[in-house]
C-alpha cells in the first residue's frame, strides 16, 4: 500500500511538472517527501527543484535561480553533479560570464560540464566583447580569439560595406560555440551586399535556439518584405531603422490591396486608405497624387462612399488627364448599363481636353482621332433611343448645346476621326457602323472615304451596291470599273458586271428603250461566265422582252425556242418569261397559261424546273416570282415525286417556297430533306424553323437553335449565321444554348411531323428544352403573337420612333396597320410591284382584324 | 503587358528613346537565342513605332483594376547601415 501510494503520489508531482506547473509540483514534492523519505521520494524533490529553477532562468530571475540552486546543492550534495548543467545556464543568462566559463579552463573538466558551457554559450552570450575580454580565460585562448574576431568582424558588417574576402573568419570552426555568430555575420553581409539569396542561406544554417538565431526573424522581414506584425519591439525597431519607411509603405499599400481584393467593409477599406496615404507621403511623396487618383478610381468602380474616400485620403485627388484615363476605363470595365459606356465617353471626352491642355497630343491631330474612334467603338451597341433619351437629359439638366454632346454620338465621333486622320481603318470602322444601324448614311460614308482614299475597293464596292439599289446602273457601272481596275481579281468585282449589266438591261426594259437594253444584253453576251449554266436562258429571256418591245414576234418567238431549249421544256420557259416581265415590269408579258394545260410529264417535272429556275435567279440576282397556282401544283407533284430531287434541287425548292410565302410547302419540302439524314439535317431544320406558322414561337426557336447547333458542328458558318440572324430577329432575346443531346431529341421529335401544323397546339412540345427563358415584355410577346390582353398601358412611343424613322404615319392609322402596310410595301417593292398592283393584293387578301387597345382609343 | 513596359519606356518617350530601348533589349534578348521574347519586343516596337497603335496602347495602359503595389514597382526598401547596436538589442531581449 505504502509503495502504491509513493508510486500515486509521484505520478501527481510528475504531471504537475509536465503541465509546466513548477512551483505546485515542487511544494507537493516538499511534502511527498516529508511523508516517505525515501531515496526515490529525494530524487523527484531535486527533480522539481531543478525545473522550478529552469523555470526561474527562463523568467530571468537569475538571482532566485542561484540562490535556489545554492540552497539545494547544501541540502542535497548528491544533487550537486546534476545540477551543474543549470548552474552554468544561470551564471550564463545573469551574464556572470567569468562563472560560466572559468571552469573552461580547467583541463579535466568532464566532457559532460564542458558541453553544457559551450551550450550556454551558444544560447545565452550576446556580449561578444565582454567575452573577448573575459579576464578568467588567458588571452590567447581560442574562445577569446573566436569572440574578438567576430565581434569585429559583427561591427564591420553592421556599419559599412565589407568585402567578401575580408570575412573568412578561418578560426572559428563549426563545431566552436560561436559558429553561430560567423553564419550571422555573413549573412548581415550578404544582406547589405543585396545577395538575397545567399543571405537566406546564412541564415538557414544559424543553429536554432542559439543567440544569434534571435536575429533571423527580423532579416527575413526584410529580405521578403513581407509584414512584420509577429516581431518583436526591438526587431521592428531595427527593421524600421535599417529599411525605412519604405517597407511600410509596402505593407501598407499590400494590405490595401488585400482590403479591395478582399472586398473588405468599408470602413475597414478607409482605414486602410488612410494608413497607406500616409505611408506613401513619407516614404515616397512623389507618388501621393498617383495613389490617390488610383484610389478614388477603384472607390469609384466598388461603389465606395466618394466623401469617406475623400477624408481618408486627406484631399481629392487631383484630376487632371492621367486621372480622367484611368477613371474612363475604370467605366467601361464597370459597365453593367449602356449608361455607364455613355459616362465613359463623357469621361474620355474630359480626357481630352484634359490632355490637350497637358500637352499629351495636339487637338487636332491623329492621337485625337485614335481616341474618338475607341469612344466610338465603346458606345457603338448602344441601342439609339438609349442616346437619345441621355442626351435629352444632358440638354435639359445642364442646358448643353447638342453640338457639345458630340461624344454620345457614334456617328459624329466617328466623323470627327476620319477628319482628323483619314485612314481605310478609320472609314471601315465608320462604314461598317453605319451600316448596321444608319444603312441610308453609308452611300456617304462611302463617298467621304472614297474621295480621300480613292484606291480602296471596299468604298467603291459599297458605292457600286447603293447605285445599284437605286436603279442607277450606268452609276455602278461606273463604280465597277474603277473597282476592275484596283482588284480585278476581287470575287465580288468579277460576280458584279454580269448582274449589273442584266439590271441595267431590265431597267432599260421597264422604260421602254430595248435598243438601250441590248447593248447591255451585247455586252453580257461577250462576258464568258454569261455562257455558264442556265444564264444563256436569262439573257434569252430578256432579249424576248426587248423583241416584245419592238412588237418583233419572230424575234420573240426565235427567243422562247431558245430558252426552251436552254430549259429543256415549255414549263421552264413558260414560268421564266413570266417571271422576267415581271421584273421588268411588263405587265403585257405576264401572260401565263394555265398550269393544268401543261403536259403530265411537265407537270411531274415541275418540282425540279421550279428549283431549276430558283438556283438561275438566285445566280443572276433577280427576284423569281411564281404564279400561286404552279407553286400549288408544283407542291402537289412534290409529295410524288420528292424522292427523285437531289439535295441542292430540295434546297432551292424550299428557298422558293419560302419566297412565295407557301410555308405549307416549304414544310413538306424540310420533311423530305429531314428524311436524307446528315449532312443535310441542319439545313432542313432551319427551313422547319422559317416555315413554322409564326403562333409556333417555341417550336420555331427550337428548331432554328439546334439548326445553328448543328451547323456549327458541321462547320457550315453560313447556315449557323443565318439560324442565328433569324433567332435574333424576331426573337430578340429568344438565344438558347442547346446541348447534343437535346439537339438530337428536337431531331427526332420533328422528323416525326411530316405533317404541316393547322392548329396552334400540334406538333411537339418543347416547353422542357426552352423552359423560362422566354421574355416576357410586351414587344417580344406581342413579336411571338401571343394575346396581349392587359398591356394596353405599355408605352410604345419609342418603338414607334424608332420603327418608322424619317417616315411619317397618318395619325389616324394603328401602329399595327402601319406595320403591315410598311412590311407590304418593302416585298412589293422588292418584287418590282407597282402601287396598283399592291393596293389590289392588299385589298384582296385583307388585312388583319387585331388593333391593339391603345389603337382602338387613337 | 503594354508596349512601353516591354520596352522599358515612358508613355512620352520620343521616337530616339523607343528605338534605344529596342536595339538595347534587341541586344539582351536576340532572335536566335529567345525568339518568343523577340517577338515581343518587335511586337512592341511595331506598336510604339505606329502613332496610331501607340496612342491606343497608351489609352488602353490605364487598368484601374490594377494591384496599386504596381505603382511602386520600383520602389525597393532601402538596406541602410545602423551600426552594431540596434542588432544587439534584438540579441540581448530574448
Amino acid at each position: 500500500v505504502h509503495q502504491e501510494t509513493f508510486a500515486a503520489a509521484e505520478t501527481r508531482v510528475r504531471q504537475l511538472i509536465a503541465n509546466a506547473r513548477h512551483k505546485t509540483a515542487l511544494d507537493q514534492a516538499k511534502e511527498v517527501h516529508k511523508a516517505y523519505r525515501s531515496g526515490a521520494s529525494e530524487a523527484l524533490l531535486i527533480d522539481a527543484y531543478a525545473e522550478r529553477i529552469r523555470d526561474l532562468i527562463r523568467q530571468n530571475l537569475t538571482v532566485e535561480a542561484n540562490s535556489l540552486l545554492d540552497l539545494v546543492r547544501e541540502r542535497y550534495p548528491s544533487a550537486v553533479d546534476r545540477l551543474t548543467g543549470l548552474a552554468v545556464s544561470a551564471a550564463a543568462r545573469a551574464g556572470r560570464l567569468e562563472q560560466l566559463v572559468g571552469p573552461l579552463n580547467n583541463a579535466l573538466l568532464p566532457a559532460e560540464h564542458r558541453a553544457a558551457i559551450e551550450l550556454a554559450i551558444q544560447e545565452q552570450v550576446t556580449d561578444l566583447a565582454a567575452l573577448a575580454g573575459c579576464p578568467v580565460l588567458p588571452p590567447e585562448h581560442a574562445l577569446r580569439q573566436a569572440a574578438a574576431s567576430l565581434q569585429r568582424a559583427f561591427e564591420a558588417v553592421t556599419s559599412g560595406p565589407v568585402p567578401e574576402e575580408a570575412l573568412t573568419l578561418a578560426e572559428i570552426s563549426r563545431r566552436s560555440p560561436l559558429a553561430p555568430w560567423k553564419m550571422l555575420v555573413w549573412a548581415i553581409a550578404s544582406f547589405y551586399r543585396r545577395d538575397d539569396e545567399a543571405c537566406l542561406r546564412y541564415l538557414d544554417a544559424v543553429k536554432t535556439g542559439s543567440a544569434p538565431a534571435r536575429l533571423a526573424p527580423a532579416l527575413r522581414c526584410m529580405l521578403d518584405g513581407k509584414a512584420g506584425g509577429q516581431l518583436s519591439a526591438p526587431s521592428a525597431e531595427l527593421v524600421s531603422r535599417i529599411s525605412g519607411d519604405a517597407l511600410t509603405l509596402k505593407h501598407s499599400i499590400e494590405e490595401l490591396d488585400r482590403a479591395f481584393e478582399q472586398g473588405e467593409h468599408e470602413r475597414r477599406i478607409m482605414d486602410t486608405i488612410r494608413s497607406a496615404v500616409q505611408a506613401c507621403r513619407r516614404s515616397a511623396p512623389e507618388q501621393v497624387e498617383r495613389l490617390k487618383q488610383h484610389i478614388s478610381v477603384r472607390s469609384a468602380m466598388e461603389r465606395l462612399d466618394v466623401d469617406k474616400t475623400r477624408g481618408a485620403m486627406g484631399a481629392p485627388s487631383r484630376h487632371d488627364a492621367y486621372f480622367y484615363r484611368l477613371f474612363a476605363r475604370g467605366m467601361e470595365q464597370e459597365a453593367g448599363h449602356p449608361s455607364d459606356l455613355i459616362a465613359a465617353c463623357s469621361t474620355w471626352n474630359d480626357f481630352r481636353l484634359k490632355a490637350v491642355e497637358e500637352g499629351w497630343f495636339t487637338a487636332n491631330g491623329p492621337a485625337a482621332a485614335t481616341l474618338y474612334l475607341h469612344m466610338a467603338k465603346v458606345l457603338r451597341d448602344i441601342p439609339e433611343r438609349t442616346i437619345r433619351s441621355f442626351e435629352k437629359a444632358a440638354r435639359k439638366g445642364n442646358g448643353q448645346p447638342i453640338d457639345d454632346l458630340f461624344f454620345m454620338r457614334p456617328e459624329k465621333l466617328y466623323e470627327r476621326a476620319c477628319v482628323l486622320d483619314p485612314h481605310s481603318e478609320a472609314f471601315s470602322e465608320w462604314m461598317e457602323w453605319t451600316r448596321t444601324r444608319h444603312g441610308s448614311q453609308a452611300e456617304r460614308v462611302a463617298e467621304a472615304w472614297h474621295k480621300i482614299c480613292p484606291h480602296d475597293i471596299e468604298p467603291i464596292l459599297s458605292l457600286m451596291a447603293a447605285s445599284e439599289q437605286r436603279g442607277s446602273f450606268p452609276k455602278a457601272l461606273a463604280y465597277l470599273v474603277k473597282a476592275e481596275r484596283i482588284d480585278g481579281v476581287n470575287p465580288e468585282v468579277r460576280r458584279a458586271r454580269l448582274r449589273l449589266l442584266a439590271g441595267n438591261a431590265i431597267r432599260c426594259i421597264q422604260r421602254k428603250k430595248p435598243a438601250l437594253a441590248d447593248q447591255s444584253l451585247d455586252e453580257i453576251s461577250e462576258l464568258p461566265q454569261s455562257r455558264e449554266g442556265d444564264r444563256p436562258a436569262f439573257v434569252a429571256a430578256l432579249r424576248y422582252m426587248t423583241a416584245a418591245l419592238r412588237e418583233d414576234l419572230a424575234g420573240a418567238q426565235k427567243r422562247r425556242a431558245e430558252i426552251e431549249q436552254f430549259l429543256e421544256g415549255c414549263a421552264g420557259a413558260t414560268l421564266l418569261i413570266f417571271a422576267v416581265a415581271a421584273a421588268c415590269k411588263r405587265r403585257e408579258l405576264r401572260t401565263l397559261e394555265s398550269v393544268q394545260n401543261l403536259a403530265e410529264s411537265e407537270r411531274a417535272a415541275l418540282p425540279a424546273t421550279l428549283a431549276r429556275l430558283t438556283a438561275l435567279a438566285k445566280d443572276v440576282q433577280f427576284n423569281m416570282q411564281v404564279p400561286p397556282s404552279w407553286m400549288a401544283e408544283g407542291a402537289e407533284q412534290f409529295r410524288r415525286t420528292h424522292r427523285t430531287l437531289g439535295l441542292s434541287q430540295l434546297r432551292m425548292l424550299g428557298e422558293a417556297a419560302l419566297q412565295a410565302n407557301e410555308p405549307g410547302f416549304a414544310y413538306a419540302i424540310s420533311t423530305a430533306g429531314l428524311e436524307r439524314g446528315n449532312p443535310a439535317e441542319a439545313e432542313f431544320l432551319f427551313l422547319r424553323a422559317q416555315s413554322l406558322p409564326a403562333t409556333h414561337f417555341e417550336r420555331r426557336m427550337v428548331c432554328a437553335a439546334a439548326a445553328a447547333k448543328l451547323a456549327r458542328q458541321l462547320s457550315q458558318q453560313d447556315l449557323a449565321g443565318k439560324a442565328v440572324d433569324f433567332l435574333r430577329g424576331p426573337f430578340k432575346d429568344g438565344s438558347i444554348e442547346l446541348t447534343p443531346a437535346q439537339v438530337g431529341e428536337i431531331l427526332q421529335k420533328e422528323k416525326k411531323q411530316p405533317v404541316f401544323p393547322k392548329s396552334n397546339r400540334q406538333g411537339p412540345n418543347y416547353r422542357s428544352i426552352v423552359g423560362d427563358r422566354l421574355c416576357q415584355c410586351p414587344d417580344c410577346r406581342r413579336d411571338r403573337g401571343e394575346e396581349m390582353e392587359g398591356l394596353d398601358d405599355f408605352d410604345c412611343e419609342l418603338e414607334q420612333d424608332e420603327e418608322f424613322a424619317g417616315l411619317e404615319i397618318p395619325e389616324d392609322m394603328p401602329l399595327e396597320i402601319a406595320e403591315l402596310l410598311l412590311q407590304e410595301t418593302v416585298r412589293a417593292v422588292a418584287n418590282g410591284e407597282s402601287v396598283e398592283e399592291l393596293l389590289a393584293r392588299l385589298g384582296g387578301e385583307g388585312l388583319p382584324q387585331t388593333r391593339s387597345r391603345k389603337s382602338r382609343r387613337k | 503587358m503594354h508596349a512601353t513596359e516591354v520596352l522599358g519606356v515612358t508613355e512620352s518617350a520620343s521616337d530616339e528613346e523607343i528605338r534605344a530601348a529596342y536595339l538595347k533589349r534587341v541586344k539582351e534578348h536576340p532572335p536566335d537565342r529567345s525568339p518568343e521574347e523577340f517577338e515581343r519586343i518587335r511586337d512592341a516596337y511595331e506598336t510604339l513605332r505606329d502613332p496610331r497603335r501607340r496612342m491606343r496602347d497608351m489609352l488602353l495602359a490605364a487598368d484601374p483594376s490594377a494591384p496599386f503595389t504596381s505603382l511602386f514597382a520600383g520602389l525597393e526598401p532601402e538596406r541602410r547601415f545602423v551600426g552594431p547596436n540596434p542588432w544587439l538589442e534584438v540579441l540581448k531581449k530574448k
